[in-house]
């Protein structure tokens, strides 16, 4: 019997009929399965009810003097926090009246990361053009300095703009040189597959902070003074390196697992090492190492908040900044869960969108 | 992984600290007048009264008072001329030595390790950040002995535990410490009744007291001082100058002080100076900015802009902001405190 078979008698096994009779099957059938049940439910219902007593219940939503004077002695959330403080959070430090800068800046990057998530966009020619003009536009808007906008240095970004663009950078950059170190180890030449081998495992080896923080303030000692640029360009390329050796590693993965006929078939046909490369190879490797990638994506969009380390003001630092006044001091587990809600936007759509993606290529369905 | 974070944290600032680099004499105020603007820290989050952020994103606080002071006396206007650059806690050393910042203004106090190995330069502190504790009013306590047997809510990992080791056995009392990971744990816990006591930094203490504990009154916070930590403004080592420039702007808020001069009452004084050594400071004798390289009318800016020690103070920290911090040990010497202005002549 095969396992798709077994799993086929396994579903077939499980009780029919109405839901009632369903749910007493499963859930009610002993004794000892009720009294779990039971017990279970009660501490569910219990958990939900105070969270929801104190996010919604007691909780104070609005201030209308800005103080936090209506959060005196209250015992559900002080959501008023958020209503004070979310263009900081949002925002950072970016100038106050010029907001809606960064708003557009950072719809654009999300809207650019959704269409290129869409089929249609799906050639290397579509995506790169569709990229570079969505970075054009965030650039123009967010630095200014053209059409009456008074420009704003990149020491000035933040928020979740800043988180937004860095994940997109870093991992646009990444990605591309992520297949190149994939390729350059499965080399046929040893000198650089031996080196990239090296390379990978260095990278690898070090902590993604050290990397960052060098980035940002050693690397302006060694290097000469036209090679230093921005703080921030900086630290998106060692971002950018980080992730690459971990996704050139889930990339090589794939192409491992692919039978060996498929390239001497491709060979076979005369292709040549491009074409059998960006025709046969790559595209199945990727099918295969879906899983792991976003994995890999949904990791990579957590780490951005280490960039705090280096005083960057990401949506997790101006966070910190939001509650981090005498007036709101107390209210650091409203920011927190607010901020949480934000990963969780991000991190469970780009999940999702991994699920319909392995639908779509039937990935475990061969 | 905090231990791995450190570890590389280590090893990236070893790499960055390597063969101390001094900075040349008067090299630092002609970059900062070069590039237009004074760089200066900020913090990458908050540092409550000393460094925060309000709703609209601005930078306040003492720290940062401090830092558009420095730039007024620099430009004649802060505006426009200051660029707060947000630091973290482990990058204020390296960002100092590869230039990024031209100073540090962020609450550090003065060590020998920093004063010494790091090629870095204090200048006179200009706060004493006394340690004390707090506990709850209920309990009674007067002072340290009456907290004998009881227990203290503490960081993990900071050098508060050593003040309290240190300062009972010295003192013939006892004290159980019950350590949390972060400040935040500890202080919940503290006012959540788990412990007697809570240790810290007198404004830090003022933080919680005021705006954290449910009612203020809860809280007393001991006189007793376990011990002080100087904070001081940190340059680059080398360049005197800018290290004058330095002692000289506190100086001059703590004159303008003991001698009443005000941001209100600036102009009048300027007009008609009460003595010799305020007509110096506002510039009406010539000489107080030529000697430093600054315009001999900076000081007056400065009071003009940002006023004395005693308005930053209490704008800041003290009984206007939401803090109500006691000026206590950092009032002037006449006032029972330890701050003194150097002798303008």
């Amino acid at each position: 019997m095969t396992i798709s078979a077994t799993a086929a008698s396994i579903r077939n096994a499980r009780p029919r009929g109405s839901l009632g009779n369903r749910l007493r099957k499963r859930y009610f059938s002993t004794p000892v399965n009720t009294s779990i049940s039971v017990v279970g439910l009660a501490i569910m219902a219990w958990v939900i009810w105070t969270a929801f007593e104190w996010a919604v219940l007691n909780a104070v939503w609005r201030s209308p003097d800005g103080t936090s004077q209506v959060c005196r002695g209250i015992d559900g959330a002080c959501w008023a926090v958020i209503n004070v403080r979310w263009r900081l959070i949002l925002f950072g430090l970016f100038p106050f009246e010029e907001q809606w800068r960064s708003t557009i800046a950072c719809i654009v990057i999300v809207v650019v990361a959704i269409l290129s998530c869409v089929p249609v966009f799906w050639k290397p020619v579509r995506l790169a053009g569709l990229w570079v003009a969505g970075f054009a536009l965030f650039y123009s808007f967010i630095s200014g300095g053209i059409f009456d906008m008074p420009y704003v240095g990149p020491s000035e970004w933040g928020g979740l703009t800043l988180t937004v663009f860095f994940y997109a950078a870093g991992v646009l950059i990444g990605m591309p040189l992520a297949i190149c170190l994939a390729l350059m180890r499965r080399s046929e030449l040893p000198v650089i597959a031996v080196t990239t081998g090296l390379f990978i495992d260095v990278v690898r080896s070090l902590p993604l902070v050290t990397i960052l923080f060098t980035a940002a303030l050693v690397l302006p000692f060694v290097l000469p003074s036209f090679l230093i640029g921005d703080k921030i360009w900086r630290v998106i390329i060692g971002f950018a390196l980080f992730f690459a050796v971990y996704q050139a590693e889930i990339i090589r993965s794939g192409i491992q697992s692919l039978p060996k006929g498929q390239e001497e078939a491709a060979k076979a046909l005369g292709l040549s090492y491009w074409q059998r490369t960006t025709r046969i190879i790559l595209p199945q490797a990727f099918r295969r190492a879906l899983p792991p990638t976003i994995n890999q994506f949904v990791i990579t969009f957590k780490e951005t908040a280490l960039i705090v380390i280096i005083g960057f003001f990401d949506v997790l630092a101006s966070g910190k900044a939001a509650f981090g006044s005498g007036e709101w001091s107390f209210a650091w587990v409203e920011v927190y869960c607010f901020v949480a809600m934000i990963y969780f936007v991000f991190v469970f759509s780009l999940s999702r969108y991994g699920v319909y993606l392995e639908h779509r290529l039937r990935v475990g369905k061969l | 992984m905090k231990h791995l974070v450190r570890l590389g944290l280590a090893a990236a600032a070893a790499v960055a600290l390597t063969g101390p680099s001094f900075a040349e004499f008067g090299a630092t105020l002609n970059t900062v007048k070069e590039r237009g603007a004074l760089s200066c820290t900020g913090h990458n989050g908050s540092f409550p009264g000393m460094a925060e952020v309000d709703d609209k994103g601005n930078w306040k606080g003492f720290d940062i008072d401090l830092c558009r002071a420095l730039a007024t006396a620099i430009f004649g206007t802060a505006e426009g001329h200051l660029n707060i650059q947000s630091t973290s806690w482990e990058q204020r050393w390296p960002s100092l030595q590869s230039g990024e910042l031209d100073v540090v203004i962020k609450a550090s106090g003065w060590t020998m390790s920093r004063d010494t190995d790091t090629a870095l330069q204090f200048s006179r502190p200009y706060m004493l950040a006394g340690i004390h504790y707090a506990t709850h009013a209920d309990n009674g306590a007067k002072t340290v002995k009456d907290l004998d047997g009881g227990t203290v809510c503490i960081q993990a990992g900071t050098t508060m535990e050593r003040y309290v080791v240190e300062h009972s056995a010295a003192n013939g009392y006892s004290m159980e410490s019950v350590k949390y990971d972060t400040t935040e744990a500890a202080k919940a816990a503290f006012i959540s009744g788990r412990c007697d006591a809570y240790i810290d930094w007198d404004l830090q203490l003022a933080v919680m007291r005021n705006t954290e504990a449910q009612d203020p009154e809860s809280v007393v916070i001991l006189p007793d001082v376990l011990s002080a930590e100087p904070v001081a403004i940190i340059m680059r080592q080398g360049d005197d100058q800018w290290v004058d420039i330095n002692n000289w702007l506190l100086s001059v808020l703590i004159m303008a002080e003991e001698n009443g001069v005000t941001s209100k009452n600036v102009d009048e004084m300027r007009n008609n100076p009460p003595n010799p050594a305020v007509a110096t400071m506002l510039g009406v004798t010539p000489g107080v900015g030529t000697r430093l390289g600054l315009s001999d009318d900076w000081a007056y800016n400065v009071i003009k802009e940002n006023g004395n020690y005693a308005e930053i103070w209490d704008r800041d920290v003290g009984k206007d902001s939401v803090y109500k911090v006691e000026r206590s040990t950092n009032a002037l010497i006449r006032d029972g405190g330890v701050l003194y202005p150097l002798v303008m002549d």
